[in-house]
C-alpha cells in the first residue's frame, strides 16, 4: 500500500498513521497537484504503473487484481523521475508563459524553503495575471499564503488572503471538494461537514496508552479545525456586563499587542454565517509580553441589530507562567440577518489585556479597539 | 502481503475522508498510467514518485487525515 495525502499539514497525517499503526509509504501532496476533487480514492496499480481498478471492492482485489497477470506495455515509460530543479524552472519563466510561472511556483512551495514563499506567491500572482482562468493556481496561491502565515515570514493579512484565494478557486470549480474542505476547515460550524481534527485528542490518548510518544504536530489544530458541525446557529448569551463600558481604559497606542483578523469566508451572504479569527501577537521588536498574574485577555463583540454572535464575551485563559510571549487566538461566529443589503458592515469589537514592556518591565492594562469590517454579498 | 492489503483497506474504509459527495469521475481511468509526480515522502521529506514501486503491484490510497 502507498498513500498520497491531500492536506497542508503532513505532520497530522503522520500522527494519524501512528494512531492506526500503519507504516506504509506516504507521499505528501499539499498543493493538490494530483488534481483529485475528492478523497478517499483507492487505485490498484500494476507492476508497470498502469491503473487497473478505481475504488475496487475488497473481494475483487483478491479475486482479480492480485492474481491477474498484466501485459507489459510497449513503452515502459520513465522508471524514476527527478524532483524539479528550481534554478532551471526559474530560468524557464523567461519564456513568460503562465504555465512556466505556475510550475515554478509549485516547485517553490513543495521543495523550497520558508524564505522562498515570498517568491512563490509572486510567481503565482504573475501566472494569474497572465491567465486568470486556471482554478488550481488560485487554490495553490491560497496554500502558499497560509503556509507563509504559519511561518516566521508571516504578513498580517496572509490568512485572509489565503481564504480569499481559496474562495475564488471554489467559485471557479464548485465540485472541487479538496478546495471546499480547505475553507470549511477554518469556517463556520453551520458549514462544516464534520469536525476534521477532533480525532487528534483520541489519537494522542490511545498512543500514550500503548506506551508510545505521539508524533509532534508543528501547528496545533485549533478552534474551527476541530469544532463540531452545527445545524442551527448557536449563541451563548449569559447576562454579562460589557467590560470597560465607559471606555476609560487607555488604548494600546504603542502597539504592544498586534491584532490580526481574518473572516472565513471573507464575504457573507444574508442568512449565512462567517467565522472570525483574531490573533493577538506581542510585538517582539518592542519586547512586549503578556502579564499573566491578573486577568485573562478578554474580547467583547458588539454586533449591530439583527446580527447574531456565537459569544459576545470571549477569553483566553492565562497560562501558568508569570509572563509569556505566545500568540493568543480567539474565534467566534457571526450570522448575517436576512435581507441585509450588500456592502460593508462595521462590527465594534475590543480587547482588554495586561501587557508588559520588556525593557523596564512596566506592566500596563490596555484596551485595543479592533476594526472589524464584514463584507455582505448579494443573497444567492 | 495479501492479508495485509485487505486489513489496511478495511481500516481505511472505516476512516475519515468524504463519504458525502463523490463526483461522477475520480479523474482516474483504468488502463492509464498514474501521473508522474515527484512528491516529498512523509517519512523524511525526500523526493519520491510512484515509479519507485515499479515491479510490484500496489494499492494507492489517496486520502486525508480529516
Amino acid at each position: 500500500m502507498v498513500g498520497v495525502i491531500q492536506e497542508q499539514h503532513p505532520d497530522r497525517a503522520r500522527l494519524f498513521m501512528q494512531w492506526k499503526q500503519m507504516d506504509w509509504p506516504i507521499l505528501v501532496d499539499s498543493l493538490n497537484l494530483l488534481g483529485v476533487a475528492v478523497v478517499p480514492i483507492t487505485l490498484a496499480m500494476d507492476e508497470y504503473g498502469v491503473i487497473r481498478a478505481v475504488n475496487p471492492e475488497r473481494e475483487s482485489i483478491e479475486r482479480s487484481f492480485l492474481n491477474q497477470t498484466y501485459p507489459k506495455p510497449q513503452e515502459q515509460g520513465v522508471t524514476e523521475i527527478k524532483p524539479p530543479d528550481l534554478k532551471k524552472l526559474r530560468a524557464g519563466t523567461a519564456a513568460g508563459s503562465a504555465s512556466s510561472w505556475r510550475t515554478y511556483a509549485d516547485a517553490l512551495v513543495v521543495w523550497g524553503a520558508e524564505s522562498q514563499l515570498d517568491e512563490a506567491i509572486a510567481a503565482y500572482e504573475k501566472a494569474i495575471g497572465l491567465d486568470s482562468s486556471h482554478g488550481p493556481a488560485y487554490f495553490r496561491l491560497g496554500v502558499a499564503f497560509r503556509k507563509r502565515y504559519e511561518s516566521g515570514a508571516r504578513k498580517a493579512d496572509d490568512f485572509q488572503r489565503a481564504v480569499e484565494y481559496w474562495t475564488k478557486a471554489l467559485e471557479m470549480d464548485p465540485n472541487q471538494y479538496i478546495w471546499r474542505r480547505r475553507i470549511q476547515q477554518y469556517g463556520p460550524r453551520l458549514d462544516k461537514p464534520y469536525s476534521f481534527y477532533d480525532w487528534v485528542a483520541t489519537a494522542r490518548q490511545e498512543i500514550q496508552a500503548r506506551g508510545e510518544k505521539p508524533a509532534l504536530l508543528l501547528v496545533e489544530p485549533a478552534g474551527a479545525e476541530f469544532a463540531s458541525p452545527l445545524k442551527a446557529f448557536a449563541t451563548d448569551q449569559p447576562a454579562r456586563l460589557r467590560p470597560d463600558a465607559q471606555g476609560r481604559v487607555l488604548r494600546d497606542k504603542e502597539g504592544f499587542i498586534r491584532a490580526e483578523t481574518a473572516l472565513v469566508p471573507a464575504a457573507v451572504a444574508p442568512g449565512e454565517s462567517t467565522r472570525v479569527h483574531v490573533a493577538f501577537r506581542p510585538d517582539l521588536r518592542r519586547k512586549a509580553h503578556w502579564n499573566n498574574e491578573v486577568e485573562d485577555l478578554v474580547l467583547w463583540v458588539d454586533p449591530p441589530p439583527g446580527w447574531e454572535v456565537s459569544s459576545r464575551y470571549l477569553r483566553v485563559a492565562n497560562p501558568k507562567t508569570v509572563v509569556s510571549r505566545e500568540t493568543r487566538s480567539i474565534e467566534f461566529e457571526l450570522k448575517c440577518p436576512e435581507k441585509t443589503p450588500p456592502g460593508s458592515v462595521r462590527m465594534p469589537t475590543y480587547a482588554l489585556y495586561y501587557v508588559c514592556e520588556d525593557v523596564n518591565g512596566t506592566c500596563l492594562y490596555r484596551r485595543q479597539d479592533l476594526v472589524l469590517e464584514v463584507q455582505v454579498k448579494s443573497a444567492r | 502481503m495479501r492479508l495485509f492489503f485487505l486489513f489496511a483497506l478495511a481500516v481505511m474504509a472505516n476512516s475519515l475522508g468524504d463519504a458525502v459527495a463523490k463526483p461522477s469521475s475520480t479523474g482516474f481511468k483504468v488502463g492509464e498510467s498514474f501521473p508522474n509526480l515527484v512528491l516529498p515522502s512523509l517519512a523524511d521529506g525526500k523526493p519520491v514518485s510512484l515509479a519507485r514501486f515499479r515491479g510490484q503491484k500496489i494499492i494507492v490510497h489517496v486520502f486525508a487525515s480529516w
